[in-house]
């Protein structure tokens, strides 16, 4: 096992220690941080592993979010197979926000046409509103995964983070294998790439559309989270903060990822007192990281041992 | 009916032709788009609020004073945090100013919270009744001002010896170099010109609407689109997408459904990325491996 990979030993013992030394709201915290870890993963795919300026995460949270309330509400499905629903959908999601990028719309239409794409389904939410309750919300009823009901933060915290272990490990596994390589090497030299004789538009569709799933399964634990789904949860300003993620951690690295997802929900919480503090703060921290340290948090890990650095291949 | 919609979308289109103009300035002199820009106006409108209200200056001379000051944060903005990362990656212009844009919003909350704001009337006029129409002193204010500002940005730019720097600072920035033009102060001031411009939007803007912190993004969407319509990086284009826009959000919200006034500018760039990316006067561009 790689050095960096018995960071998963730590696995176990946070799932054993963290509830117990927690109150309520920490704890909701720290579930909020596993489903953010899963928004930065799937979108640092996109944005960091495949290089494409394409804004459509909120549009897949939201997806994914609203697929896991609507079937949970109207149709009575259990929390486990609206997972999955929520999965599948965000991944149809992606998969039509990688037909605009195949189409070679790039850079700044691409981030452009994206961005249109969730404000477009953000609308949809809001009037829709005999569906989705428009801006009331949506409330969910209680989930259980499967037989365990998720009426408090534990149980939330040990569902969220076996989902999360999986999905990270998963979306890890992904960029180790071929896929990954080429996904990389279509950000680092497209037509390059294409002259090697690999399907780079399949490799486009691929990486979206795993951006859309593990994005969609992150909207419906944010539902199964909040308890209440919003429209305004998925709008412009969210966008920035999932990209503030991305950046802070590091683009196009999966540690990075993480470490970003964890700053970003704990800083902003603490300064949730004060109005407009926290976007404020926000927008400092990405300055500065943007200014002083481009490549993320990871890169100051990386100094200290190079096996945080991203891996392509598996050993 | 139809006329009205009209004169309306057209006194609307013209704040959006001025967003849209001031963002392909920076974009025509930078090659940066600039995400945060809608923050930028916001700023603008909120710099004469607070020269008016709390420092008691008369309209005009505030507004001046409020373009003087985003004139000089455009400088500042080039300077001290476009500059520096320079050598990075191009997606790291679109992040740094998203973020500027960002940390504007939440100063601008953090100041004045959740409260929204009314600003100052610019003229006490009455409205002009031509037949069925109606013409409201604002309105025509706007496009007056819209007018004179785009026919002395045209005359500048294409008559003047700063125009042709200017282009040709954006054909080959290397080459500009060579020639001795000054490139740094160059991107400086086309900043600076763009975000006054915002500025100047923002200060027509803020008399017919409320002035709030988020009065950004619906503007800065407003200018994407219109850039988009009218061809990136055109600045004609821009003008005629604005006033497009302005125009078809009237048509949309009168004759379909007024939900659809908020959604027209994102149905506007999806269309025209699907069907045509390079907008109505942009150019086809070729990448050359």
């Amino acid at each position: 096992m790689s050095r960096l990979q018995r960071i998963y030993y730590l696995i176990p013992v946070v799932a054993l220690v963290i509830p117990f030394m927690a109150n309520e709201y920490l704890l909701w915290v720290v579930n909020a941080m596993l489903v953010y870890i899963l928004v930065t993963v799937g979108f640092n795919l996109v944005i960091g592993n495949l290089g494409q300026l394409a804004f459509a995460n909120t549009a897949f949270f939201g997806i994914g979010a609203y697929t896991a309330a609507i079937l949970m509400v109207y149709a009575g499905i259990p929390y486990v197979l609206a997972i999955v629903a929520s999965a599948v959908a965000g991944g149809v999601a992606g998969f039509l926000a990688s037909v605009t990028a195949l189409r070679g719309i790039r850079l700044y239409y691409l981030a452009i046409i994206t961005l249109a794409f969730g404000e477009l389904m953000r609308w949809v939410y809001l009037h829709g509103d005999k569906v989705t309750r428009g801006s009331d919300g949506l409330q969910i009823p209680q989930p259980s995964f499967f037989w365990i009901p998720l009426d408090s933060e534990m149980p939330k915290f040990y569902v969220f983070l076996l989902l999360t272990v999986l999905v990270v490990k998963a979306t890890s596994n992904l960029m180790r294998s071929r896929i990954g390589r080429a996904i990389v090497s279509i950000r680092d030299n497209e037509a390059s790439t294409a002259s090697l004789g690999i399907h780079t538009a399949r490799y486009i569709v691929v990486a979206f559309v795993w951006s859309g799933s593990v994005v969609g399964i992150a909207g419906a634990m944010f539902a199964a989270l909040i308890e209440r789904v919003f429209p305004e949860s998925f709008g412009l300003t969210e966008i920035i903060v999932h990209f503030g993620m991305v950046l802070v951690g590091g683009t196009g690295s999966i540690v990075g990822s993480v470490l970003g997802a964890i700053t970003l929900t704990a800083l902003p919480e603490y300064f949730r007192q004060f109005p407009g503090m926290d976007e404020l703060l926000f927008g400092v921290i990405i300055v500065l990281v943007l200014l002083f340290l481009p490549k993320g948090l990871v890169s100051l890990l990386c100094r200290i041992s190079p096996a945080f650095n991203e891996r392509y291949y598996r050993e | 009916m139809f006329l009205q919609l009209t004169l309306s979308g057209l006194a609307q289109g013209a704040i959006y032709a001025l967003i849209a103009l001031s963002m392909t300035v920076v974009y025509r002199a930078t090659t940066i788009v600039n995400f945060g820009h809608g923050d930028f106006v916001m700023a603008g409108a909120f710099a004469v609020y607070v020269l008016v209200i709390y420092l008691g200056l008369p309209y005009v001379p505030a507004a001046i004073l409020a373009v003087g000051i985003l004139f000089i944060m455009g400088v500042g903005v080039s300077r001290g945090f476009i500059d520096p990362i320079k050598s990075g990656p191009h997606i790291g212009f679109a992040m740094m100013s998203i973020s500027l844009g960002y940390v504007l919003r939440g100063g601008a909350r953090t100041l004045w919270g959740r409260e929204v704001f009314p600003m100052p009337q610019v003229f006490d006029m009455e409205p002009i009744f031509l037949g069925d129409l109606v013409v409201t002193g604002d309105a025509l204010f706007i496009c007056a001002i819209v007018a004179i500002l785009l026919t002395v940005f045209f005359l500048i730019f294409y008559r003047t010896t700063i125009g042709t720097v200017i282009q040709a600072v954006y054909q080959s920035e290397r080459g500009a170099t060579l020639i001795g033009v000054n490139v740094r102060a160059f991107h400086e001031s086309m900043w600076g010109a763009g975000l006054a411009m915002g500025a100047m939007g923002g200060i027509l803007i803020a008399p017919i609407s409320l002035l709030h912190p988020d009065l950004g993004a619906s503007f800065l969407i407003r200018g994407f689109a219109a850039m988009t319509l009218g061809g990136f990086g055109s600045l004609g284009g821009a003008v005629v997408g604005g006033l497009l826009l302005g125009v078809a959000e009237q048509y949309f919200g009168a004759y379909i459904n007024t939900a659809l006034i908020d959604i027209t500018a994102y149905l506007v760039i999806v269309a025209v990325l699907v069907a045509r990316p390079a907008g109505l006067f942009g150019k086809t561009v070729t990448v050359r491996m």
